[in-house]
């Protein structure tokens, strides 16, 4: 790692900057190094923009149905490393990725994966609510309409299922064929969790699910994750590392294109290993 | 000044500067408000302008016929005498009636006092028995005397402008000399009378006391020199009369002769050489009488009154075997007593009728419509006479003397059956949709059907929508969201500049350059159009088998650009099949083969070159917007759909286009609204024959067209010209109401689709 060699920190604990009440809500972890299965694995990933390095060598694991969160300043490259797990950053120009990212053993760059194939089992939720304009019904259908299932029972039973997962069904279950359009900021952002799980991925991505939602909508997203990380592997980006700290098991921080500390999230926020993390997360720069 | 009132000052002006400012951004917000809420009302102001401007002339047609009494007076010249005659001129201002003792009388119009009276050279003994009247606009009128010699009379007004002013001096001369000509020649009285006289020929059919039929014509030749002239008389019996003849007339080109007898049938003869009958028919149902009968102007159409106010329209018809027969061609009934006299128009198809009650109707025949008909004084009315021009009436009866009417019927022609219906026009063998506004004949029957038009219309929009709107929609996809960037930024200006190029550019190669290469290259036309999306099918086909290393040595997004070439090769190659093909599957000569096969005809100018070249003129516009509504469907919509496992081409189905749907529906119906007022392609590249047949190798003629060639050649405010503004009001309102129904889908699509 290209950070190894930075100068280690020694615990410094609880800074200032932070509060420790925020992890209240975070159960105590029981999970063990051992316990844990890697769900991605990534091997030196670099991904260029046109000339420009994004990142940097990563190589990391995720584990398996825990959530791992990744933070770090703007522009550090945590949406991007976020992309490569479902491919999306084949849809922007100019993008060379170099190295290999793991899933159950297969390089998901191999030229003969499918790459619709490896969105289905990697679901993502964007930073902005994007249902499509259609109906709700029609919006969490959509995934399972795409794979040739038009079967209305089976659509039903996935979609009551789904949007209980995403604790939205009481709120729409009387509207199922209004358009998705009509629903709140966090509803659609929820809708669109529940239109993600309806395929049963393995893994969810969330691009900063609640930056553009209230208090009350990011509480319940954040609830909503944690349910969902018994059935999911989920990696979430946040701005927000008091969101971080809530919600995940594992963070990872990263600075201008490079993975700098990855580790148990309390770990991350009370012993960091790294000066930089300590800096980071008490404030000092971000 | 200390420093605090210095501060102080300083505060104040700058608060004036701020507030100046404000003021001035206020009065700039508030100018620049005013100067575009006046363009907008200025723009809505103008189309309401130009539909007025255009309702303005149309209405006029629609206006009520009204008839404006002008005058009532004693009979000019004394009642004591009956009269047999009556017609006015030109300008209606003088008046002639003819008595029973052979005095022809000119009366002022306007207050009935007598300007001049003639008598006729009738011979001593003799006395005035028949009377008849040829077709108005030649004025010729003949009176049958008890010897059974009759003497042809013209009215003749002479104008001249002395102090510039009108003046008209009436006077009656004798074409064939005013000696009687005999027609009888047994000397029996003549009990009824038809004439016409044009030019050297002249003919009169007339019953005596004896209920003999007789035909005499003469013609006049000239010497060479002029100075002499010879008459030859040619006389026959007409056969087979059935009975007593009531009424006779006589058809103004003198070939035909039609005879009403009195158990009410119509007999149509054949005079052209010897009279022979050609059709017998019953014309008044059970216990009715034929109580006029008159020709329509032209001599093509006879009218009948019967003694139940019937009025009935028949004209000869052609059958398969050649033989003519009289058809009923319209009935009209709309006045209830036995109609008296039936007074057709000098140049129009229209007449008017008088009844036993005094009642005066004013019809139209093409237009089977009744435009007028007045409250009957309950005195019969004998004599009836419209003026040239149809703007003036005169009615006679001896006991409430004449009345002078002004004519506002200046649009009789049409009606909506008479614009939108079939119409059983003069001659032909049914009732039929014609569009022919004008001929050379003065007597002409205007036919102004628009459905022919508006069918070219929509005709020459199907096919050039057809050619157009596969191309441009699916090179609004592939633009909008396959393409890489770079080549986009190339192709979009490019379409775009294309919309630029002048219609009449396009028109006059569609009409010079396409329209014979069509011609001469049919076959291979067919599979241009059928191999060329075959070709890029099959090396779309043959891309993905190419090695991963040929592909990616073209960049992502310019694999279109390799599809020029095959393009070109596949026109080419069709081209260049065309002879082989039409030799092998046309028998060599493809129209002739779908003309005895299908049983299509095929004109040089028709549907498929103007469905090309217009589709060519509306793929720029359809493109452009249906581009931009697909390239701004948000990318989080389609990173969302791909993000679930979507093919892009699923992604494109199920999201891009519904989201783009209201965009791309906007352009196809701004696509719809520059098809149908296009002008200039369908003036040029079509035959602007007014037909109606689907067949896409046969021209048509467009509403635009139609307006721009027939404009120039219209009498300003004639009912032609009315009409063609009334086409230019349908185009108006086709266009509208499509735009109307366009805007409202979009609406609604949008606020469906919206992803705001």
């Amino acid at each position: 790692m290209d950070t190894a060699n930075e100068r280690r920190t020694a615990p410094s604990g609880l800074t200032h900057g932070f509060d420790p009440k925020l992890l209240q809500r975070t159960e105590p972890k029981v999970t063990r190094e051992a316990d844990v299965k890697e769900c991605l694995g990534v091997q030196g990933l670099n991904l260029y923009y046109g000339e420009k390095r994004a990142l940097n060598a990563i190589t990391m694991s995720i584990p398996e149905r825990q959530v791992t969160a990744f933070i770090g300043p703007s522009g550090c490259g945590k949406s991007t490393l976020l992309r490569c797990f479902n491919r999306m950053n084949d849809l922007y120009d100019s993008v060379r990725i170099e190295g290999a990212i793991h899933l159950q053993n297969k390089n998901i760059y191999d030229p003969d994966v499918n790459v619709a194939d490896l969105r289905r089992r990697i679901g993502m939720v964007f930073q902005k609510p994007n249902p499509f304009p259609k109906s709700v019904y029609e919006n969490v259908a959509y995934g399972l309409r795409l794979q040739g299932i038009n079967k209305r029972r089976t659509l039903d039973q996935a979609v009551e299922r789904s949007l209980k997962a995403a604790a939205l069904w009481d709120e729409v279950k009387e509207r199922l064929n209004e358009s998705a359009m009509a629903l709140s900021g966090g509803q659609q952002q929820r809708l669109v969790i529940a239109r993600a799980i309806a395929i049963e991925p393995e893994v969810l991505l969330l691009d900063e699910p609640a930056s553009a939602l209230d208090p009350i909508s990011t509480l319940k997203i954040e609830d909503l994750m944690y349910e969902l990380k018994s059935k999911y592997t989920i990696v979430i980006v946040t701005h927000n590392m008091q969101q971080a700290a809530r919600v995940s098991d594992y963070t990872a921080l990263m600075y201008v294109g490079d993975l700098i500390e990855f580790d148990d999230t309390k770990v991350i926020f009370t012993n960091p290993k790294k000066k930089q993390t300590e800096d980071y997360i008490t404030g000092r720069y971000g | 000044m200390n420093e605090a009132s210095l501060n102080n000052l300083k505060a104040i002006e700058g608060a004036g500067a701020a507030s100046g400012l404000r003021n001035w951004r206020f009065v700039k917000d508030r100018w620049v408000r005013h100067v575009m809420a006046f363009g907008g009302i200025s723009v809505i102001v103008a189309v309401l302008l130009i539909f007025f401007y255009l309702l303005s002339v149309v209405l006029p047609m629609f206006r009520p016929a009204a008839l404006e009494a002008r005058a009532e007076y004693g009979v000019p010249g004394g009642a004591d005498a009956e009269t047999l005659y009556l017609g006015t001129e030109e300008y209606a201002e003088i008046g002639l009636r003819l008595t029973a003792r052979g005095e022809v009388i000119f009366f002022a119009t306007g207050d009935g006092h007598v300007l001049d009276s003639k008598r006729l050279p009738i011979p001593a003994g003799a006395s005035i028995t028949a009377v008849g009247a040829g077709e108005p606009s030649q004025g010729a009128v003949a009176v049958g005397l008890s010897d059974g010699r009759a003497l042809l009379f013209q009215a003749q007004y002479i104008n001249t402008y002395p102090g510039d002013k009108r003046r008209i001096t009436p006077g009656v001369r004798y074409p064939l000399g005013p000696a009687p000509l005999k027609i009888a020649e047994d000397g029996q009285a003549l009990t009824r009378l038809a004439v016409q006289s044009h030019a050297d020929q002249t003919t009169l059919a007339a019953t005596t006391e004896g209920d003999q039929a007789i035909l005499v014509s003469f013609k006049t030749s000239r010497s060479l020199l002029g100075d002499t002239t010879a008459v030859e008389r040619k006389a026959a019996v007409i056969p087979a009369t059935y009975g007593g003849v009531t009424h006779l007339a006589l058809s103004v080109k003198q070939r035909d002769l039609v005879l009403a007898s009195a158990e009410g049938f119509l007999l149509y003869y054949d005079i052209t050489n010897t009279p022979h009958l050609i059709d017998r028919v019953n014309a008044v149902s059970n216990g009715a009488r034929i109580t006029a009968l008159a020709y329509l102007s032209g001599g093509i159409s006879v009218l009948t009154g019967d003694s139940r106010g019937r009025i009935t329209q028949w004209f000869p018809l052609r059958a398969q075997d050649n033989r003519y027969s009289l058809a009923r061609v319209r009935d009209f009934q709309s006045q209830a007593h036995p109609i008296t006299v039936i007074v057709p128009e000098y140049f129009r198809k229209g007449f008017a009728a008088a009844d036993e009650s005094g009642s005066i109707g004013l019809y139209h025949a093409t237009a089977h419509r009744t435009l007028l008909v007045t409250e009957g004084a309950g005195q019969a009315l004998g004599h009836v006479a419209i003026s040239p021009r149809a703007d003036a009436l005169m009615t006679l009866d001896r006991a409430r003397g004449l009345r002078f009417y002004t004519v506002h019927n200046e649009h009789p022609e049409v009606s909506w059956s008479s614009l939108w219906g079939k119409v059983w026009y003069e001659s032909r063998q049914q009732p039929e949709f014609i569009w022919q506004s004008s001929s050379a004949a003065g007597d002409f029957e205007p036919k102004f059907s628009l459905t022919p038009l508006a069918y070219g219309t929509l005709k020459a929009s199907f096919y050039a929508m057809l050619f157009a709107i596969p191309i441009a929609v699916m090179g609004a996809v592939y633009t909008g969201y396959f393409m890489s960037p770079a080549m986009r930024e190339i192709v979009k200006p490019t379409v775009e500049i294309m919309g630029a190029l002048p219609t009449v550019i396009l028109g006059f190669l569609a009409g010079l350059w396409l329209a014979p290469l069509v011609e001469q290259n049919l076959p291979g036309v067919f599979a241009a159009l059928l191999m060329t999306p075959l070709a890029m099918i099959l090396s779309a086909w043959l891309w993905t088998r190419l090695p991963a290393s040929w592909r990616q040595s073209v960049p992502e997004g310019w694999e279109a650009a390799m599809l020029m070439p095959v393009i070109a090769l596949s026109i080419m190659l069709s081209m260049g099949l065309s002879a082989p093909l039409e030799a092998f599957l046309f028998d060599g000569n493809m129209r002739a083969w779908l003309g005895r096969e299908l049983g299509l005809a095929y004109d040089q100018r028709n549907s498929l070159v103007v469905g090309i070249a217009m589709g060519v003129a509306v793929i720029p516009p359809i493109f452009s917007i249906s581009e931009d509504a697909i390239f701004s469907v948000p990318r989080h919509l389609t990173l969302g759909s791909l993000a679930l496992g979507a093919t892009p081409w699923q992604t494109l189905v199920r999201v891009v286009l519904l989201t783009a749907s209201p965009g791309i529906f906007s352009a196809l119906m701004i696509g719809m609204g520059r098809v149908v007022g296009e002008t200039m392609i369908v003036l040029m590249a079509t035959g602007n024959t007014p037909i109606m047949d689907f067949n896409l190798f046969t021209g048509f003629r467009a509403l635009s067209a139609n307006i721009a060639i027939e404009m120039p050649e219209s009498e300003v405010n004639s009912t032609h010209y009315r009409v063609l503004f009334l086409a230019a009001l349908v185009l108006f309102a086709i266009t509208f109401i499509s735009n109307t129904i366009a805007e409202l889908v979009r609406q609604r699509l949008r606020l469906k689709y919206s992803t705001l």
